[in-house]
């Protein structure tokens, strides 16, 4: 993984070489028209970007030189020094010298070799300064050494590449692991040497190729972090709020695409945070707390997630706020809602419609509600959790894959049907006898590790007969003991029984085409490499299904 | 166009008339057909994985070159009484999937025997009978009857097979 300074340069250096090609195309034609005001205009601009960025970066030299030239253009716009033939050679020396410099940057033994074509610069600066005044001391121009224009012509070492020629290329690679898990089957059935020996390589030619285009299109988080000072900012002010951001983590790497499909999510957070989580000054002085209400903004890389973290030092979430708001917007009865576990409760923050905003500012609580956040994050496979505490704030935790072609799955059988279920939303794998379970209110229930869990069975669930169909019934099971795959989803746990665990392995999920797009329960298709279609269940839906059904 | 073939085949029939070609299939008892360029290909029906919480003409999806698609039983989709043949456990019987191109889709039909090619002259097709549009159920789908040596032959509309309160139906 490179620094993010050397990142910074290397973008810097294409920039440059960018503005300096231009220079060089518009010096040439402002020669042949010299009256050309926009040219000359642009050529100020470029100029004047590189200076900035130069002198951000810390390349003193190429700022120098490009404050040097700008102010021998601005004389020329301003018509104090005339766009003729000495002052042309010296300025095509300078912007060639520019170039040289550019190029030279990660030279540390460069030294400039003609010094003459930077005093040259000033002295038609201080020519036409002189001139100005009345004066006639016009200094001799030196000679500059040409040997400059002796270069060779050379290209940027950077190409910029559309975002959809990435995603292109990413899909082939997906259709290419699918063909080489595939081939790889076909040579283990088939126990053929040569053939084991290609698909092996084929193997790890094909991993290093996925990795590679995966990291083609990483980028680094700070590309998302570093607009939110401005941003904070800004809604601070708008709020009467005095807000103190720190952020970490920008180093961090993720998909491009997942990093624009957060962005939202994101700011919709950091909106609620600053609006209603911080409290206003005096308040926040009477209960104790700093006048500045903090905010963090952190991300952190585990394992193949990314976990972002937004954590404000506010108010906090009321769960009595929160269990009243469950009962009034009718998501569940009072009595149920009094037993509900706080970390469950607090999930339903993410239900559409349910809203604690009791004002609409500028800036927040417009009816768009965090349950657009959750569908976000939902579509790219990530999980979301908040969590909160009366009076010391909240913090929302995006979890967040790296990348969106490959998941790891877990696969398993129901009914002779193959089914995967990403490992994102997996929580663990248990096998219970049959009598642990327990049938209560029409559905089947287990206790594990001292939670009380809802168990659905697959099989009943997927292939019953709608009329007929029980899921409080231990008597459609089979066998004496169920594996069972507890899911999470928003905070809530769900085990569903399947036939048959198989393995955990790396898919590439397809979307379902039309006309089967349509059905919630599916998240998509992967092929596995026996060439069998497995059909991925979307848990999200599977456990609002039951939700909806409580 | 017609001009074109009418200097191809106009030596051997004196009056040429465009004709439709169609990919023909039977359905119970009937031949139903389909325009060929709405085929995109005809293969033997490969393994299908069954698609649970689907309606019951949905069979699954199958992988066709890589493309998964969903395979639907037209039999079933019409409620037409598939006609009863002589069942052999051993030697489970072929059947064959037409994949057609719908305007955003692919998806696959099947059918139990050999599609066959043929091509009728407009003139022998002929708008459905009234009655017939009258019924809700499958009006939509029948472009015309065609007439060919004989036979009577169904031919089909594929772009509204799929309605959209089959696929609101779908949803649910």
């Amino acid at each position: 993984m490179k620094s993010r300074e050397q990142e910074y340069k290397e973008i810097f250096i294409a920039e440059a070489l960018e503005y300096y090609d231009a220079l060089n195309r518009h010096i040439s034609e402002l020669e042949k028209d010299p009256n050309n005001d926009g040219l000359l205009a642009e050529i100020f601009r470029l100029l004047h970007n590189m200076k900035a960025n130069a002198k951000a970066i810390g390349y003193i030299q190429i700022s120098d030189l490009s404050h040097k030239l700008e102010t021998a253009f601005e004389l020329i716009r301003n018509k104090e020094l005339a766009f003729t033939d000495e002052t042309v050679t010296v300025l095509f020396d300078g912007i060639d010298l520019l170039g040289e410099l550019i190029n030279n940057v990660d030279n540390e033994g460069y030294q400039v070799a003609d010094e003459n074509i930077i005093r040259n610069l000033e002295l038609v600066v201080e020519n036409a300064n002189e001139q100005e005044n009345g004066g006639d001391k016009q200094k001799e121009l030196s000679r500059s050494a040409k040997y400059i224009n002796a270069k060779n012509i050379t290209l940027s070492d950077l190409v910029y590449i559309q975002i959809k020629k990435l995603d292109h290329l990413l899909n082939l690679v997906g259709e290419l692991i699918i063909d080489r898990d595939r081939i790889l089957s076909i040579s283990k059935e088939l126990n053929h040497s040569d053939l084991a020996a290609v698909s092996a390589h084929l193997y790890r030619i094909t991993e290093d190729l996925q990795y590679s285009v995966m990291d083609a299109r990483l980028v680094t988080i700070g590309s998302l972090f570093n607009k939110f000072p401005r941003i904070v900012r800004d809604i601070a002010v708008a709020e009467k709020k005095d807000i103190h951001l720190e952020v970490s983590g920008q180093d961090i790497q993720i998909d491009r695409n997942i990093l624009q499909i957060i962005t939202d999510s994101l700011l919709h957070i950091m909106r609620n945070a600053i609006s209603h989580g911080i409290e206003p000054a005096d308040v926040r002085e009477k209960v104790g707390k700093p006048k500045v209400g903090n905010i963090t903004l952190s991300a952190q890389s585990d394992r193949e997630m990314v976990q972002i973290k937004l954590r404000d030092d506010g108010k906090g979430i009321d769960l009595a706020d929160v269990r009243r708001g469950i009962v009034q917007k009718g998501f569940l009865p009072a009595d149920v809602v009094k037993d509900l576990r706080d970390s469950e409760a607090l999930s339903y923050i993410f239900e559409p419609g349910f809203s604690l905003a009791k004002e609409i500012t500028e800036f927040s609580g417009r009816g768009v509600g965090l349950d657009v956040v959750k569908n976000a994050i939902d579509s790219i496979g990530g999980r979301i959790r908040v969590d909160s505490e009366k009076g010391k704030g909240t913090t929302f935790t995006l979890h967040l894959p790296t990348s969106i072609a490959v998941k790891g799955a877990l696969l398993f059988e129901v009914a002779e049907n193959f089914y995967a279920i990403p490992l994102m939303h997996t929580d663990s794998v248990v096998a219970f006898e049959t009598s642990e379970l327990h049938e209560i209110g029409g559905l089947l229930v287990a206790e594990i590790k001292n939670e009380t869990i809802t168990v659905i069975y697959l099989n009943e669930f997927l292939n019953g007969d709608p009329g007929t169909m029980d899921l409080g019934s231990k008597s459609r099971l089979k066998g004496l003991v169920q594996n069972i795959i507890i899911v999470t989803y928003n905070n809530r746990k769900l085990g569903l029984i399947v036939d048959k665990l198989f393995r955990q392995q790396d898919i590439v999920v397809k979307p379902l085409n039309k006309p089967v797009d349509a059905i919630e329960i599916y998240g998509g298709v992967t092929l596995l490499g026996s060439g069998k279609v497995c059909l991925v269940l979307d848990v999200p839906a599977i456990t609002r299904y039951f939700l909806t059904k409580k | 166009m017609a001009k074109e073939e009418e200097a191809t085949t106009g030596r051997r029939d004196l009056v040429v008339e465009p004709v439709i070609h169609l990919i023909v299939f039977k359905l119970g008892s009937e031949e139903y057909g389909i325009r060929i360029e709405q085929v995109k290909e005809v293969t033997i029906t490969p393994e299908i994985t069954r698609m649970p919480k689907t309606p019951s003409f949905i069979k699954g999806v199958a992988n066709i070159r890589g493309d998964i698609i969903a395979i639907m039983d037209l039999e079933e989709r019409f409620k037409i009484t598939p006609v009863v043949e002589e069942y052999d456990s051993l030697k489970p019987k072929k059947t064959y999937t037409l994949a057609l191109e719908a305007k955003d889709y692919t998806i696959g039909l099947i059918v139990r025997d050999v599609p066959q090619s043929l091509s009728i002259p407009v003139s022998r097709i002929d708008k459905a009978p009234a009655f017939i549009q009258d019924i809700n159920i499958n009006d939509n789908f029948i472009e015309g009857i065609g007439k060919h040596e004989g036979r009577l032959i169904i031919v089909l509309d594929i772009f509204k097979i799929l309605t959209s309160e089959e696929v609101q139906q779908l949803k649910e």
